[in-house]
C-alpha cells in the first residue's frame, strides 16, 4: 500500500509575482531553515533560463528563511510545519506552469551552469533528466540509500542508470512526465522514478553534479535517520511494482519447473 | 519421478527418459574411505551424532560430479541425494558408483533450485547440506556447515565477502542479495544468500520454511529470517571464481541473472505480505525526520 504523505496546509500563503507570461521553466526549491544558502540558491536558479519562474516552498522554518525569500522576486508557498523535501517538491510541482520543471534543494548552492544541462536535455526531448551521481560506491559497505537506488534500477531493468534516481537533485522533468507521474507522487521520489520508467518515459542520467560533497555533514553522519525512511520508500515502490507487474516484477522463471515440487 | 537406489544395478527403463545413460566405468579417482576418526571430519559434541544428508542437483556434470561425490563421501553422512535433470552425458554412470547415492532422475532440465527442493523433500536426516555438482569443495571446507547446524544454527550460509570487490565493481545479483538482507534488518549478512552454495539447513529450518519455498532461495531466506530462525554465516569458501561459465550466466542481461532478480522481487513481495510494505524499516513520520535533519 502506498500511503501519501499528508500535507499540513496550515497557514498557507501564496505570493505570486511576475505571472504576466507563461514561464518555460519552473525551478522548484523546497527550503527549511536555510537562511545561509537560500538567497544564493535562488540567484542561481533565476539564471538557468530567461523565462523561468522560481517556486520556493518554505516549510517549518524558524530562522528567518521566509523573510529572505519574501525579498526575492519568486513565488513562495509557506508552511509552518516541516514537510520534508519530497512533499515540498510535490506541492511546488502542483502549482508549476513551466514546460520543464527543475528540482533543486534550498541547502545546496549549485551554479546555473551546472543546472542548465538538465533543462537542455528535457528541451531536447528527454522526459526525466537525472543527476549522473550514484553516491560513494568505491567501498565495501555502502549507504542504504545508495544500495536501494541501485537495486530499484536493477528491478526496473535499468541497471545502466546505476544509482541515479529522482531521489537525488538536481533533476528536471518534462510536463508530459509530470502528467504521467502526477504531482502528488513526487512526494515519494523512488515511486515517481519507477512510474516514469514503467510509464515508458525517456529517463536518462544526463549530467554529473557531485551533491554528496555539497551535502552538509549532518546528513552524512553514521546514524542517518533518512536512511531508513528512504529505504522504506524504495520498498514501497517495489511493493507498487510487484502489484502492477506481478510478484516477480515481470522477470521469468527461466527453466524452473515449479509444478514438479508438490 | 523415480527414486533409484545404488543397490539396484539396473534401472528399469522408463518411456519418459529420452536418453539412457551409458554405463560408465568406475571413476579413476579412488573413493576415499569415510572415517569419523579423522579429526577434521568428526563432530565435536557430547550429544548423539546427528544424521546428515547431502543434496545436489546435477545437469550434465560428468567432468566434476565424481570429485564432488568423492569429497562429500568423506563426511560422516547417511545419504547423498542426487537430482539428475536434463542429463545427456555420463553423469548418471558416475553418480551410481557411490554407495550412499540416492538418485532421482528427470529427463528434462527442471532448474537447480527445483532440484534442491525435491532433494530436500526426499532427505530424511537432521542436517541437510546443499552442494553444487560443478564445484568440488573439500570435505574440510564443508564440515563447518554441518558443525554450525549441529551447534544450533538453522540456516548456515557461506560468507563470500572476503572474495568480493568494492560495491561499484560487484554484479547486480550481489546488490539484490545485500538489499534483501538489509531490508529484513540483517545488515550483518551482507551479500550472503541461500542462492549460493554451499549452505546447510537444520530439519527445523526445512520444516519451518517448507520445502516448496526452497525453489526460490531468496524467498526461503526471507521466511527463515522473518520466522526467527537462526540464520548465520559459518565459514568462507571461495566459490565466487569457480562458477562455470555458461552462455546462460554471463553478460549484462542473461537469463540466470533475470531469474535471480525475479526471485528477489518475489522474496520481497512474500516478506511484505507477512509484515507490511516497509519490512524492517519503521515508518517514522516524515515531518519528524525533516525536523531532526535540520537540527543543528
Amino acid at each position: 500500500m502506498i500511503v501519501k504523505r499528508t500535507r499540513k496546509r496550515s497557514s498557507r500563503r501564496t505570493v505570486p509575482r511576475n505571472t504576466s507570461t507563461t514561464p518555460y521553466l519552473s525551478v522548484i526549491i523546497p527550503v527549511m531553515n536555510e537562511r545561509r544558502t537560500i538567497a544564493k540558491v535562488i540567484r542561481e536558479a533565476k539564471k538557468v533560463h530567461p523565462n523561468a519562474e522560481v517556486i520556493v516552498i518554505v516549510n517549518g522554518s524558524k530562522d528567518g528563511t521566509e523573510r529572505i525569500v519574501r525579498q526575492q522576486r519568486v513565488k513562495m508557498l509557506s508552511f509552518d510545519k516541516p514537510l520534508g523535501h519530497d512533499v515540498g517538491r510535490s506541492v511546488g510541482a502542483e502549482m508549476a506552469q513551466g514546460q520543464v520543471l527543475l528540482f533543486i534543494d534550498g541547502d545546496m548552492v549549485i551554479s546555473h551552469r551546472q543546472l542548465r544541462p538538465f533543462v537542455q536535455a528535457v528541451a531536447k526531448g528527454m522526459d526525466v533528466a537525472l543527476n549522473d551521481y550514484s553516491g560513494p560506491t568505491h567501498k565495501r559497505l555502502v549507504h542504504g540509500v545508495v544500495l536501494s537506488k541501485y537495486v530499484l534500477n536493477i528491478m526496473l531493468s535499468r541497471s545502466d542508470l546505476k544509482g541515479s534516481s529522482m531521489t537525488a537533485v538536481p533533476h528536471a522533468i518534462s510536463r508530459r512526465a509530470l502528467e504521467v507521474i502526477q504531482a502528488q507522487n513526487l512526494s515519494i521520489p523512488p515511486l515517481a522514478h519507477a512510474m516514469a520508467i514503467e510509464g515508458g518515459l525517456q529517463v536518462e542520467a544526463v549530467h554529473a553534479v557531485n551533491v554528496g560533497r555539497m551535502n552538509p555533514v549532518r546528513v552524512r553522519q553514521h546514524k542517518d535517520p533518512l536512511e531508513k525512511l528512504i529505504m522504506g520508500d524504495h520498498l514501497e515502490t517495489i511493493d507498487w511494482l510487484s502489484q502492477k507487474l506481478g510478484a516477480r516484477g515481470g522477470f521469468s522463471d527461466f527453466t524452473r519447473k515449479r509444478e514438479i515440487v508438490r | 519421478m523415480r527414486l533409484v537406489r545404488r543397490s539396484k544395478r539396473r534401472v528399469a527403463s522408463t518411456s519418459k527418459r529420452k536418453v539412457k545413460p551409458k554405463k560408465q566405468p568406475l571413476p579413476t579417482r579412488s573413493i576415499a574411505v569415510k572415517t569419523t576418526s579423522n579429526p577434521y571430519l568428526s563432530l565435536q559434541s557430547s550429544t548423539p551424532l546427528p544424521s546428515i544428508s547431502v543434496i545436489l542437483s546435477a545437469q550434465n556434470e560428468e567432468d566434476s560430479i565424481g570429485a564432488v561425490l568423492s569429497e562429500v563421501s568423506r563426511l560422516p553422512i547417511q545419504e547423498i541425494i542426487i537430482v539428475l535433470n536434463g542429463c545427456t552425458d555420463g553423469t548418471y554412470g558416475i553418480a551410481r558408483t557411490y554407495p550412499l547415492a540416492k538418485i532421482i532422475h528427470y529427463p528434462d532440465p527442471i532448474g537447480h533450485d527445483v532440484g534442491r527442493a525435491i532433494g530436500a523433500k526426499m532427505a530424511s536426516s537432521d542436517i541437510l547440506l546443499f552442494v553444487d555438482a560443478d564445484i568440488p569443495i573439500t570435505a574440510q571446507d564443508l564440515m563447518p556447515f554441518v558443525q554450525a547446524i549441529h551447534q544450533g544454527v538453522d540456516v548456515a550460509l557461506n560468507d563470500i565477502n572476503p572474495y568480493l570487490s568494492t560495491f561499484d565493481r560487484r554484479d547486480d545479483l550481489s546488490r539484490c542479495k545485500e538489499f534483501l538482507n538489509r531490508s529484513l534488518g540483517r545488515r550483518d549478512l551482507t551479500v550472503n544468500s541461500l542462492t549460493a552454495i554451499p549452505h546447510a539447513l537444520s530439519r527445523k529450518a526445512m520444516e519451518t520454511i517448507g520445502y516448496t519455498y526452497l525453489m526460490v532461495p531468496p524467498k526461503a531466506q526471507a521466511i527463515a529470517i522473518l520466522k526467527g530462525l537462526r540464520v548465520e554465516v559459518c565459514t568462507s569458501v571461495n566459490v565466487v571464481e569457480r562458477n562455470k561459465i555458461r552462455k546462460t550466466n554471463v553478460g549484462q542481461t542473461n537469463p540466470v541473472a533475470e531469474l535471480i532478480i525475479g526471485d528477489h522481487l518475489e522474496a520481497i513481495r512474500e516478506a511484505m505480505d507477512i509484515c507490511g510494505s516497509r519490512l524492517a524499516l519503521t515508518d517514522n513520520q516524515r515531518n519528524h525526520i525533516a525536523a531532526r535533519r535540520n537540527r543543528r
